[in-house]
């Protein structure tokens, strides 16, 4: 990796050289009852309205790589009435895309994604166009109160950017991951940072660790959710849930999708919608003919935290949760991930 | 409206494609639901194209009584609509409630709520002689075959469903309820704004128009096939939403009345706070 | 244009939404709610370049409709000369049911895990089948068939719920006559049925009762499919007559809207139905939470 330092007043000329693509940065979204501002990632206008000092978005940015609603392809069918049809098929990847400030859990929650996406058998080419085209740019984050990816391994990120930010008193401490943003910085007046710089940086880092408070125990704990599969605790939390498929949509790394084909009412062309999902959701695992494999909302709930926390990690030996807390900020019925599994891990013969 | 022409295709990948004679009727209603299907210009041609329209009070001055499917709007709230519906049910073969007055009973059935009808009577006409009873949904008098929600029915979704019945297919509702469809708008969540919402236990499909707007929803749709009422009156509680005001939107379209029912013997004495 | 699924990614990247067009050929009523379609894709290159094991699932789709997985019943020898035995169940099923001869669909795969029938040569065989189960059953059957001397034993045990509900009737003589065994059950009997009544699991008793019981456990390789009922009873009678668990298969049956690995609508805790199945030997079936 290689190291330089700017002028913290030199950021916005960073952002004016990236100007030419669509910046999508953390943006005031509105206030909360308590008068408290609300963030979300959205394509900025200018440099003034990021907030690079946010604490944590409502919502993920996944929606760019993976919308909510994407189609998969389209078919269009001659008016012959021969039956026959074509098909059409469009990866959705328009315009490059930069992104100004991410947490080093949403940059981790993509190299998650790149895993099951596009490597392996078949890499899925919607999300790889769209990757493909990302430039981004990271920035260091105050913990909040309910962040955990510290337990989780992701609160700091080696990769999967072009630039990651630091500030540092007058400085950003930036490390650089790719030739693009070293010549980008080139155009600014950076330098080699000093001494004093690199024992600035290193502090930072330990004072940003000290200010985690929740926190998740993930030791043995796929072994743990085997063994309290049938924990009673699990009905609990299933009483509680909403079925709403609120904590999957905001989630940073839920890709679970579903599928609609519709046809137009002329009938000369018809669509395959993609619909992200939640395995939260009624008809998640119901299959035709009505039988329904997770009918209970704590057998879907207890799905989730099964493949979150043990099937990627027997998968690709990390979590599939960046610990970022949106799920449990979200959640109407406050069910977190800190409290679910301290609960698993508390059934059964552990007094 | 006869002179439409048909859809130029005949059939579609092989299966021959239907155009159903088609009627609609009101009851009690505000005939805001069959206004909604004229409304939209950009399809309405095609829209038309799909059926044979005997009978539309709206838009057209001809009217049959040979038709395949009815659309019904409106809730039944006097002896005669009752009748009305019978012999609609006689002659369809599909019967569709059109909206959520027709589905559940809509914003009519909030007179319901009041015990002595003959006094809201009273109170409402004076001495004008009405006829009126408790406000019921369709399948209170038939058996239906297809219900469409909302208060309004969304365009786009009508659309499709009549799509899907020219191609003989099953309709398809969505499964989960309206907090899918906000999340996906990326909406700040009313509860953060301090309002009520049942999006977390109302059917989907109306593409969160009412929290899109920074209204929480009124559940006009009526319960997802998966509401955990009993959790999300807790929630409201706990945020301090009364349980008058939880109880009037639960109670505004009739979807929840089973839950209301519940509650209301349930903390009988407790209610008037 | 010879399409095979490569594990180049580029390759595969470029074909995550293709679709071999095909056209229904034939189709046969078996009983009142299935049918066998004869899928044929069109392109001859694409046809014959389309190579699949016993066991493999495809992507059927009705452009517009839906698409939905369906095991392959044809034998592997046909390529992509496909039979698919459809029941009629849903939205997509009922439509296809509707669209009958000549129409065109969309086929993507082959997909998934097949039944090691290589693996299995020299051994008995054993197939069990439940219901619908006996479709995916009928490839590694044919497949068997086709060199039947390197096989010793081939049984089938078929239970139905009734005798019209017994699916490829007509081509019991034929299998007989390739020196198969073949007893069907049925729950319920109707007028004329000659056959016995009862549960599948009886046949399979009757089966390990049958044989000489050391051969059983040391000769046989079973494969079951069937309702999720069936698997852990006729499964558990497997393991209790000895023979290994990872000699018996099962195919299992989720609900999936991509077959890549990608949707995730039919994960079985960390495992994938599509990619990782749908054929599991009974080990693997054990360690996943919920399979059966």
């Amino acid at each position: 990796m290689l190291f330089k330092v700017f002028p913290k007043e030199e950021l916005s000329r960073l952002y004016t050289l990236l100007a030419p693509d669509r910046i999508i940065g953390p943006l005031t979204k509105g206030r909360d009852q308590h008068g408290h501002p609300l963030y979300d990632f959205a394509v900025s206008r200018n440099f003034a309205e990021l907030r690079l000092d946010y604490g944590q978005t409502l919502h993920s940015l996944k929606n760019f790589f993976l919308p909510y609603r994407e189609d998969l392809c389209s078919f269009s069918f001659p008016k012959d009435g021969s039956g026959n049809w074509h098909k059409e098929v469009d990866y959705g990847a328009f315009v490059p895309l930069v992104f100004f400030g991410l947490h080093p859990c949403d940059i981790n929650a993509l190299n998650k994604l790149d895993k099951v996406l596009l490597e392996g058998r078949y890499p899925n080419p919607f999300y790889g166009a769209k990757r493909a085209k990302a430039f981004i740019i990271g920035h260091s984050c105050t913990p909040q109160p309910f962040c955990f990816c510290r337990s989780m391994g992701t609160d700091t990120v080696l990769r999967g950017f072009d630039l990651f930010l630091t500030p540092l008193d007058e400085v950003y401490f930036a490390e650089i991951a790719s030739s693009r943003a070293f010549h980008l910085l080139e155009q600014l007046s950076c330098r080699e940072p000093n001494d004093h710089e690199h024992r600035r940086y290193r502090q930072q880092i330990t004072t940003r660790e000290s200010l985690f408070e929740a926190q998740v125990e993930t030791s043995d704990l796929t072994k743990i959710l085997d063994l309290e599969f049938q924990a009673p605790v699990w009905q609990e939390w299933g009483r509680k849930c909403l079925s709403c498929g609120t904590c999957a949509q905001v989630c940073p790394t839920c890709y679970c999708y579903g599928v609609e084909e519709k046809v137009d009412m002329d009938f000369t062309r018809a669509h395959k919608e993609k619909m992200l999902y939640s395995c939260n959701l009624l008809d998640f695992a119901s299959v035709s003919g009505g039988h329904n494999f997770r009918p209970q909302s704590h057998t879907r709930l207890k799905y989730r935290y099964y493949h979150k926390h043990r099937g990627f990690v027997e998968a690709f030996e990390e979590s599939l949760c960046v610990g970022c807390g949106r799920c449990g900020q979200s959640c109407l019925a406050q069910i977190t991930v800190p409290e679910v599994i301290a609960s698993v891990r508390a059934s059964g013969g552990n007094e | 409206m006869k002179s439409f022409a048909k859809t130029s295709l005949k059939s579609f990948l092989g299966v021959p494609l239907a155009r159903p004679r088609v009627a609609f009727f009101e009851l009690s209603s505000c005939e805001g639901c069959q206004l909604q299907l004229l409304n939209n210009e950009a399809t309405l041609l095609e829209f038309l194209a799909l059926l044979e329209i005997v009978r539309f009070r709206e838009g057209m001055k001809e009217a049959s009584d040979d038709y395949e499917i009815a659309f019904v709007e409106g809730s039944v709230t006097r002896k005669d609509e009752e009748e009305r519906l019978r012999n609609i049910r006689a002659q369809a073969k599909i019967v569709v409630a059109l909206g959520s007055c027709a589905c559940f009973g809509g914003v009519n059935q909030l007179k319901n709520r009041f015990h002595d009808l003959e006094w809201v009577k009273q109170e409402v006409y004076g001495s004008w002689p009405v006829d009126t009873q408790e406000a019921k949904p369709l399948s209170a008098f038939i058996a239906v075959d297809l219900e469409i929600y909302g208060c309004p029915i969304k365009k786009e979704e009508v659309e499709r469903i009549v799509t899907d019945l020219v191609l003989g297919q099953q309709v398809r509702h969505p499964q989960y309820p309206v907090c899918m469809e906000c999340k996906a708008q990326e909406n700040i969540c009313l509860f953060d704004l301090g309002e009520p919402c049942l999006g977390p236990v109302t059917r989907a499909g109306c593409d969160a128009w009412c929290p899109s707007n920074r209204l929480g929803c009124w559940g006009c749709r009526g319960p997802a096939p998966e509401a955990n009422l009993t959790q999300l009156y807790a929630i409201m509680r706990d945020r301090g939403i009364s349980q008058e005001r939880i109880l009037d939107r639960l109670e505004c379209f009739g979807g929840f009345a089973g839950f209301v029912a519940d509650l209301k013997k349930e903390k009988g004495e407790e209610g008037k706070e | 244009m010879m399409i095979h699924h490569e594990k180049d990614p580029a390759a595969a990247g470029a074909q995550f939404e293709y679709s071999y067009q095909a056209e229904i050929t034939n189709v046969y009523p078996l009983t009142s709610a299935e049918k066998l379609y004869q899928v044929q894709i069109i392109d001859p290159d694409e046809r014959e370049g389309f190579c699949f094991q016993p066991g493999q699932f495809v992507m059927l789709e009705a452009p517009g409709i839906g698409e939905a997985p369906f095991s392959i019943s044809s034998s592997p020898i046909r390529h992509g000369d496909l039979e698919l035995c459809i029941r009629a169940v849903g939205r997509m099923t009922h439509f296809l049911d509707r669209m009958g001869r000549g129409a065109i669909v969309g086929i993507s795969g082959p997909f998934g895990t097949n039944f090691p029938v290589e693996k299995m040569e020299g051994e008995d065989i054993l197939l069990i089948a439940g219901g619908l189960g006996i479709a995916p059953l009928r490839s590694p059957l044919l497949a068997v068939l086709e060199n039947r001397s390197r096989y010793q034993r081939v049984d089938i045990l078929y239970g139905a719920r009734s005798p019209s509900e017994l699916l490829f009737v007509y081509e019991y003589a034929v299998w007989r006559q390739f020196g198969v065994g073949l007893d069907i059950i049925v729950d319920q009997a109707e007028e004329g049925w000659p056959g016995p009544v009862g549960r599948l699991t009886e046949l399979l008793q009757q089966r390990i009762a049958g044989g000489v019981a050391a051969d059983f456990k040391q000769r046989t390789s079973a494969i079951v499919c069937g309702p999720p009922v069936v698997f852990r009873f006729v499964c558990d009678l497997l393991i209790q007559a000895g023979v290994p668990m990872e000699k018996i298969f099962v195919s299992l049956e989720r609900r999936m809207h991509c077959g890549r690995g990608k949707c995730c609508r039919c994960n079985i805790g960390s495992t994938y139905t599509c990619l990782d199945g749908p054929v599991f030997d009974y080990w693997s079936v054990l360690n996943l939470k919920e399979a059966i």
